[in-house]
């Protein structure tokens, strides 16, 4: 049964002949926290972008709230019911929060006071202060506030804590343990905090260079991939590279890391048949799991 | 209920609670049909994710750590521990009991074979006490 | 509320072109040998009135149009009003509602500047006016300050905010200095339709412009629409 809010298959854009998404597969399932990683460029926001239609794709599909779409009607009809906070949290300037809340909130027909009222309270934010004059945090808490009290079922937000001092961001990211404890709302932000993502997302997709890298159950990852560290008397031999079922391997002196996912045991013991003075095997954070698919070979 | 997680340790974050909260079941913490905090304010407290708190809660209900009372929320079980306790206790016994056997025929009194396992006890509580606190 | 935002994007520069109008209608305190009640001004004063109310128009039409999505504020030339760009995109409307809720608050400004002023003209020269050239003068002084304006509208869904004010400027300029040049552009360009040659000067109504700049505004607006729709932003 498939109940994804967000699927993308083979999602391709490229802006004056520089591919951003070259074939980006995305699913992200109803009630998750998913995690959208990559480095600056990737591409991150094109997708973002592509999902909001704001841009075109050049080639692949978009499936939101289970209904595939391309057209301005369909991408109005999925923008009633997502919230979205952008990367520089930018408002109109020649409004006060008030105004804004005001100016926002005739666009939705299921619109929350209640939540309105609950994020106005517990990020005390003051209603006739400019939205210029706000700081960045204060201004996120703010989009933050437009984008939850719309009743959206969806929200997707661009590096929300980016530019928050800790206090901030520990705030923000309770308000999203509370928001999914709620069961009704989707969360799925990109983030360069991988300290943040492992906190409270359950779900990660990586991306690098416009394509996905790495994709499921945070939990899951972390229980199916291992690093086996190995060292030799002499140079690791050349049979190691050949072996079947590395994801990763780097060589340097006497020291081989290899970082793989599935049959662990069996790919031990044919290092194991290699000699190694020693076979030592570690679980793996989600740094390592990044930095070792975003690097490269 | 002391809850810590280490969220950026390769061990994933439902096994942590998991066994956390089988300490406090197994340390009386808390005890047997007492009522654990709610998905959501434990995903509050800690600021995670109520979905990986919500698989840690299956997960322990599948193990008869805890037992979920649709309405009234997750409350520890007590039958499916002590049983298990017994069986393990009766185990140790066994266990003990050949060793007492071969330290006997070393012609050690009970006094001197009393000392002896209270030594190789503390040593063993740390060296796993030292393993613990490696990861 | 898309009004109301449209509204606080125009205000101050609404405010300042209805502050120029009432400067305007002060010059006779420094504008020597001129009297407001007079029944006939005196012809430098009536050409001073004329000009500066056709650059009233224009300046007008320019600075009061906008796309609805590129947002604007208080000074033209401020950097860094585009992130709110994204937060406009991402809301449930149209593009196409959005450009017509700025363009036509804009539009409604503009007119309504026309007619104050044209009425103030209007008022200078009651012999020469019947009810029917009044409302002739009217029609053709809007139509064609229309066309400005809808170009300008076109302009800020392709340029932001500092270039399209630019770009109009220099546009318009440019068919001013076309206009002696070549004959075609002098019989339909809004410029030459807005200047001296009409009621309730002479008695004639330039046709040809005034066509020309109701099928230009049309053409404007149509192609800004297919703009804001096709637009990646």
């Amino acid at each position: 049964m498939n109940d994804n809010l967000i699927e993308t298959s083979k999602l391709t854009k490229s802006y004056n002949g520089n591919p951003a998404l070259r074939g980006l597969n995305l699913a992200v399932p109803r009630g998750s926290i998913c995690g959208f990683l990559g480095r600056n460029g990737a591409g991150k926001t094109t997708t973002l972008k592509l999902l909001l239609g704001m841009l075109r794709p050049d080639a692949g599909k978009i499936s939101l709230f289970g209904e595939d779409g391309g057209s301005e009607a369909f991408s109005i009809a999925a923008r009633r019911r997502i919230g979205f906070v952008s990367e520089d949290k930018e408002l109109y300037p020649f409004m006060n929060v008030g105004q804004t809340i005001r100016f926002t909130r005739p666009f939705f027909p299921n619109w929350r006071r209640d939540l309105e009222e609950k994020y106005l309270e517990l990020f005390r934010l003051p209603l006739m202060k400019a939205v210029p004059k706000l700081s960045k945090g204060m201004r996120t808490q703010l989009m933050l506030l437009l984008a939850m009290a719309r009743g959206a079922e969806l929200l997707m937000m661009d590096e929300p804590t980016s530019g928050l001092d800790p206090a901030m961001t520990e705030d923000i990211l309770r308000a999203l343990a509370d928001l999914a404890a709620d069961g009704e709302t989707t969360i799925f932000f990109s983030s360069h905090q991988l300290a943040e993502v492992e906190q409270i997302c359950d779900r990660v997709c990586i991306i690098d260079d416009g394509q996905a890298m790495i994709e499921g159950e945070l939990d899951e990852l972390k229980s199916q991939y291992r690093r086996i560290l190995l060292t030799f008397d002499g140079m690791p031999p050349s049979a190691l590279a050949a072996l079947k079922g590395i994801d990763h391997l780097r060589q340097r002196g006497r020291t081989a890391s290899l970082l793989t996912h599935g049959n662990v045991d069996e790919l031990v013991e044919l290092t194991r048949e290699l000699g190694p003075t020693s076979v030592e095997v570690r679980p793996i954070t989600l740094k390592e799991l990044f930095l070792d698919h975003v690097r490269g070979e | 209920m002391n809850l810590r997680i280490h969220f950026s340790s390769g061990v994933p974050i439902y096994l942590q609670l998991m066994e956390q909260i089988k300490h406090a079941v197994e340390t009386g913490a808390i005890r047997a049909g007492e009522q654990l905090p709610t998905i959501r304010k434990i995903a509050e407290e800690l600021t995670m994710n109520p979905n990986t708190v919500a698989r840690a809660y299956r997960d322990l209900e599948r193990e008869g750590i805890v037992e979920v009372r649709h309405g009234s929320g997750v409350f520890v079980a007590d039958q499916p521990s002590s049983a298990s306790k017994g069986a393990e206790i009766r185990q140790a016994g066994v266990v003990l009991r050949s060793a007492i056997e071969k330290g006997m025929a070393l012609n050690l009194s009970e006094g001197e074979l009393r000392r002896v396992f209270e030594e190789e006890l503390s040593r063993a509580q740390e060296n796993a006490d030292a393993k613990r606190g490696r990861r | 509320m898309l009004l109301f935002k449209a509204w606080l994007e125009v205000r101050w520069r609404f405010a300042f072109l209805v502050g120029s109008i009432l400067l305007i209608w002060l010059t006779p305190l420094w504008i020597p040998a001129t009297g407001v009640h007079t029944s006939v001004p005196a012809a430098r004063f009536w050409m001073v009135i004329q000009l500066a109310s056709v650059l009233l128009f224009i300046f007008t039409a320019i600075f009061l149009a906008g796309s609805g999505i590129n947002t604007q504020g208080m000074y033209t030339f401020t950097p860094g009003f585009h992130g709110s760009m994204l937060f406009t995109l991402s809301l449930p409307i149209s593009r196409r509602r959005l450009l017509f809720a700025r363009a036509g608050l804009g539009a409604l400004f503009t007119c309504f500047l026309v007619v104050v002023m044209s009425g103030y003209i209007l008022y200078l020269r009651p012999e020469a006016t019947s009810v029917l050239q009044a409302l002739a003068y009217l029609t053709r002084t809007m139509v064609c300050t229309m066309a400005i304006y809808s170009f300008s509208v076109l302009l800020s869904c392709l340029l932001d905010e500092t270039w399209h004010v630019t770009g109009a400027f220099i546009f318009w300029t440019t068919v001013f200095l076309m206009q002696s040049k070549s004959s075609w552009v002098a019989q339909v360009s809004p410029l030459r339709g807005m200047s001296l040659n009409c009621y309730p000067i002479t008695a004639t109504m330039p046709w040809a412009p005034v066509i020309a700049s109701l099928a230009l505004t049309c053409a404007f607006l149509w192609i800004a629409v297919a703009v804001v729709q096709r637009k990646e932003y």
